[in-house]
């Protein structure tokens, strides 16, 4: 009973998600065993370097996956209600847009050259809102680009005649054009030059308050998740390596990757202090080491860390950490406390 | 807010920016005028020119006469004005070449579409038959085809269509693979959009710059390959003044009345020219690396 409770203010419960690519008799483990939770009108930070998986896991959400060569093993993906492991294809073409939207990484390639931006927010509205006139959704699409800050004149103008920021405006407005209740951002802000990303950061803070959505916000700057996010979820070669809201996984970091993705940031603070990178790379996804994925290149590493998996280790009720070291109770990361 | 929706300001498309670029160049522009003339000809030779009386009616008297201010190509071995008969050839060579073009691209657009779109099996399949009808020599193709069918202006234009399947469906393989890959295919997935409007809305206009390219120069070679069934008298027959049959009639006595292969030649050639011409041009206008 308390658990139904809980699940209905979930906008989304991953479960065991596990996720292979095989290619030429080579089987790629890009998500291992990946559980999820996120609750309506939160923010999630989904952090990792790239090939850590967190695409993958935002395209599953979609049940986007490339298939072949992408295969979804296992799990479970519940989204604002919907299964949709389980969903046809008509039920998937209604849920995407409609409950889930996704903003993509590159906004300059996002958009449709031959169509003009107006039309292609009306196209979304369109989809969603059976009935809809032409010229209604054209005017839903002008508010929409007026509510990201463009004026609604160029509704008319083709992607090509916009700027990199602007383009990402009109992306957002399309990802937003149905009032999703969770939206997918995958790296949102890459592609943009540092000022412009601040201006679309804030406007996607703004909208997500003012449509009260849920978001994950995948990225591997962890000055994006302190900005925007609620919870950060860690990810290193498919697994969720550490869990926790901002201030747990911020101030009080458990996992050894997340230390080292932390010591490998300038500290404004100490200016002349050297930077400490992660030494070595993520291991082969079509060849991971048999123990902890980490292990190769984590300086606390034992024999036990490479003979096998570790398990979830919770240390509060939102803070979980897979490593073994934690079996040891005297163990704890160098990291200290300062930020 | 009606105001504006009417004003369209600045509206401008893909397709205005190609005409931009196209316009500067004057290669293009003299090939494109050229076409569009000889389109308007062979589209209006009927109402100028009586079939039966002024192209295939023999007047032996005035034979192998020299170019003059009345016959301005000369008279050919049967009397008859050269200079009408090669106009008069635009018909023939225009029909059969833009006609093959359009069987081809039709047939390439499914062929082609289908493989780059749903990749795997389908794509092996066609892609190897494409292999294998391009590995026949497309002369010997239309050779055979013709033989079957009995020589015809349609049946030329089949064989030629046929003969140019194979490579116009690998090109528009390719621009449908570098298409569908392309990120905003994959978010017209992520807001729902069903297959067949991506395909329609998304993939295909933006596939077109290729393939209005390989239609133009398509056309250019489908006349000259018309041409060469005709002189080798698998085309269209005698008495039609088709320029490639032209040239065969002339070949006998070339040596003695150059003229009467030098006419129809140079026809297929400023016309093929002036495709060529203008396809490259549109190729460049189109060709994003080269915009600035």
């Amino acid at each position: 009973m308390a658990e139904n409770m809980k699940n209905e203010n979930l906008a989304l419960d991953i479960q065991n998600l596990t996720i292979h690519y095989e290619v030429d008799g080579d089987i790629v483990e890009a998500v291992n065993d990946v559980s999820l939770q996120l609750e309506n009108g939160k923010t999630l930070g989904l952090v990792g370097e790239t090939g850590a998986g967190k695409t993958s896991t935002a395209l599953a959400i979609l049940k986007m996956i490339p298939d072949p060569p992408g295969i979804i093993k296992s799990g479970s993906i519940t989204v604002c209600g919907h299964d949709v492991m389980k969903a046809s294809k008509k039920e998937l073409h209604a849920i995407r847009g409609k409950d889930v939207s996704m903003i993509f990484q590159d906004p300059m390639t996002s958009l449709n050259p031959v169509l003009t931006v107006g039309e292609q927010i009306a196209e979304s509205v369109q989809l969603h809102e059976k009935g809809m006139s032409k010229s209604a959704a054209l005017d839903r699409a002008m508010e929409m680009l007026e509510t990201v800050g463009i004026p609604r004149e160029r509704a008319f103008d083709y992607p090509h005649q916009f700027s990199g920021g602007m383009k990402q405006r009109v992306v957002i407005a399309i990802a937003l054009a149905c009032n999703p209740k969770l939206l997918l951002a995958d790296e949102p802000t890459t592609a943009l030059d540092v000022t412009i990303q601040a201006q679309v950061l804030d406007l996607m803070r703004k909208l997500r308050e003012e449509y009260k959505m849920s978001m994950v916000m995948i990225t591997h700057d962890l000055g994006i998740v302190a900005e925007v996010c609620d919870e950060v979820a860690v990810m290193y070669a498919g697994r969720i390596v550490e869990r926790g809201t901002l201030r747990e996984v911020f101030k009080n970091t458990k996992h050894p990757y997340t230390e080292g993705l932390f010591n490998s940031l300038p500290n404004p603070r100490d200016r002349k202090a050297e930077l400490i990178p992660i030494p070595g790379l993520m291991p082969d996804p079509a060849n991971l080491p048999q123990g902890c994925a980490f292990a190769p290149r984590c300086p606390y590493a034992t024999e036990a860390c490479t003979k096998a998996q570790p398990q979830p280790r919770k240390f509060s009720d939102t803070h979980t950490v897979l490593c073994t070291a934690y079996d040891d109770a005297g163990f704890h990361i160098r990291r200290n406390h300062n930020g | 807010m009606a105001d504006i929706k009417n004003k369209k300001i600045k509206r401008r498309s893909q397709w205005d920016e190609i005409w931009r670029r196209l316009r500067k160049n004057t290669g293009a522009m003299i090939g494109m005028a050229i076409v569009f003339v000889m389109v308007a000809v062979a589209c209006s030779v009927d109402l100028i020119y009586d079939y039966d009386t002024e192209i295939i009616a023999q007047d032996i008297p005035n034979r192998y006469l020299e170019p003059c201010a009345e016959y301005w190509f000369g008279t050919d071995a049967l009397g008859r004005d050269v200079f009408k008969r090669v106009v008069y050839g635009a018909k023939y060579s225009l029909l059969i070449g833009f006609m093959a073009t359009v069987v081809s691209t039709a047939i390439a657009l499914v062929l082609g579409s289908a493989a780059g779109y749903f990749g795997g099996k389908v794509d092996n399949l066609i892609m190897r038959f494409c292999d294998i009808w391009g590995a026949v020599p497309g002369l010997m193709l239309g050779m055979i085809i013709v033989s079957l069918l009995g020589p015809s202006i349609w049946n030329l234009i089949i064989a030629m269509g046929l003969g140019g399947i194979s490579g116009k469906s690998r090109t528009v393989r390719a621009a449908v693979l570098t298409v569908r890959n392309s990120e905003y295919v994959e978010s017209a997935r992520s807001i729902g959009m069903p297959e067949w409007k991506i395909i329609l809305k998304y993939i295909l206009p933006n596939c077109m710059s290729p393939i209005i390219v390989a239609v133009t120069l398509g056309v250019a070679a489908d006349i000259i390959s018309a041409s060469s069934l005709s002189f080798l008298g698998l085309g269209v027959q005698a008495p039609a003044p088709e320029w490639g049959a032209m040239l065969t009639s002339a070949r006998e006595n070339l040596r003695y009345y150059p003229y009467l292969a030098i006419f129809p030649g140079l026809a297929i050639m400023v016309t093929v020219l002036a495709l060529n011409m203008f396809g490259d041009g549109l190729r460049d206008a189109m060709d994003p690396k080269l915009r600035r």
